[in-house]
């Protein structure tokens, strides 16, 4: 029997039926679809890879792979510095708080059927509010604990980003389900690239800007009809 | 670790009266001092839980504002409490991190169809809703919801006759499709029947347990 169950964990955690409420949030497109500024698929790829390049990538990410090294350092005080660092770089009230939502369930998920002392004391951490408990950060961890080659835990979360927000383009009637398989072809060459540019960055070299993108994102929470969190 | 407060779950279609069963299930336990919160699933807006929060907390002081949260579930309501309740999940363990005096949690769900159940993680008792305007065949059409709910309630029963609808034939088939699981005919306008509901929930979830202000008072 092949013991390396590390591909079949990526599977697990990558599937639509593995909890993390990520089906909840749109990340301001709808707020976007409102106000006719996304209407068809180049706007919508256009707007998921400026996220990708001027968000996810430089900040969720290295703040994911800093975690995934101090996993294996057993360092809970670094997990918890990336964790703290990349809440402090998310401006937008409603997306700090759905990015712990997610980054809580799937830790309470993980921990319920593994043990490793690293996983188990920032688990704790966050159950005592010492740490937010930031989605990226969570996955960083759980990733590392389940033997998911670093690499493939970023990609995983970059892909996952991306499927959210096409799965909400279409749930929104923007695009129908041809173009979102096209739009998340299209992002492979970008979630590669954004993926070898982060990987190995430290975290002071985090960072993240896309001011407008923010705005819209603060004006959802403003918003009285949503079907969103974010 | 928090201690799990009872949960009730209430699903049922668009517009069967989930939310007006809350706001007239709510007052009659208020009054008898069990503190209860609210989180309002909701397909496309907010409306219900503003409207509950609006009667129940601002207008009728039965609980804090704070205590009625409304949650946008994607367009997905049945994923939102059973494949993937972990929004949901997150929200009631920070309810149940800073209060813990409370008796009780009531999810709504969003309107869905008749598939809709609770995740056992969310849910400890499952009322499912329906009301006559769609015909009394709805009990018989069966579905997880009316099968294996932990009580079927049938709302609007006021509209019955102007629908054709029989009352009659609506709870045989309730019967037979429950198996003598509990319903209740209720008419949240009037309030028939909601003192039925109100009194499985106490017997049912609350096991008759005092409320917990009341035990807290006697020390």
């Amino acid at each position: 029997m092949n013991t390396d169950l590390s591909d079949l964990s990526l599977m697990q955690i990558s599937d639509s039926f593995f909890p993390t409420g990520l089906y909840t949030m749109s990340n301001g497109l709808e707020t976007l679809f409102s106000e006719k500024r996304i209407t068809g698929m180049d706007e919508l790829w256009e707007l998921i890879q400026t996220n990708i390049v001027q968000q996810i990538g430089p900040s969720d990410c290295v703040a994911l792979s800093n975690a995934y090294d101090s996993t294996s350092l057993n360092n809970v005080e670094k997990i918890i510095m990336c964790d703290r660092s990349l809440f402090a770089m998310k401006l937008v009230k409603e997306l700090r708080e759905a990015t712990c939502r997610s980054g809580t369930q799937m830790i309470k998920c993980i921990s319920s059927f593994v043990t490793n002392d690293a996983l188990l004391s920032y688990h704790d951490a966050i159950k005592n509010s010492q740490t937010p408990g930031t989605h990226a950060v969570v996955s960083g961890v759980i990733s590392n604990v389940l033997k998911i080659e670093k690499q493939k835990a970023i990609l995983h979360f970059l892909y996952g980003f991306s499927v959210s927000m096409v799965g909400a383009a279409l749930r929104l009637g923007i695009i129908e389900h041809l173009q979102s398989q096209k739009i998340l072809h299209l992002l492979k060459p970008v979630i590669a690239e954004t993926c070898d540019k982060y990987i190995s960055k430290s975290l002071n070299d985090m960072w993240q800007f896309a001011p407008e993108y923010d705005v819209i994102q603060i004006t959802h929470e403003q918003k009285f009809s949503k079907m969103f969190i974010t | 670790m928090n201690k799990r407060i009872p949960r009730i779950g209430i699903g049922g279609p668009v517009g069967c009266g989930k939310s007006m069963l809350i706001e007239r299930i709510v007052p009659i336990l208020a009054k008898m001092n069990y503190s209860i919160s609210i989180i309002s699933n909701d397909v496309i807006s907010q409306e219900d839980a503003d409207r509950m929060r609006q009667n129940l907390a601002t207008n009728q002081g039965l609980l804090p504002e704070n205590l009625v949260i409304g949650l946008a579930t994607g367009g997905c309501p049945h994923t939102a409490i059973r494949e993937d309740p972990s929004i949901n999940l997150s929200v009631i363990e920070q309810i149940e991190k800073e209060h813990s005096d409370l008796d009780l949690i009531i999810i709504e769900s969003g309107g869905d169809n008749i598939t809709t159940t609770f995740s056992p993680a969310l849910a400890d008792y499952f009322i499912y809703i329906i009301d006559v305007s769609g015909g009394d065949k709805y009990p018989r059409k069966r579905g997880l919801g009316i099968e294996t709910s932990d009580l079927l309630v049938i709302n609007k029963i006021d509209l019955a006759s102007l629908v054709d609808a029989n009352l009659d034939i609506m709870e045989r088939d309730a019967k037979i499709v429950r198996k003598n699981k509990p319903y209740v005919l209720v008419n949240c306008k009037t309030d028939e029947g909601v003192d039925v509901v109100a009194r499985h929930i106490i017997e049912d979830v609350l096991f008759e347990q005092p409320p917990k202000k009341l035990i807290t008072n006697v020390k």
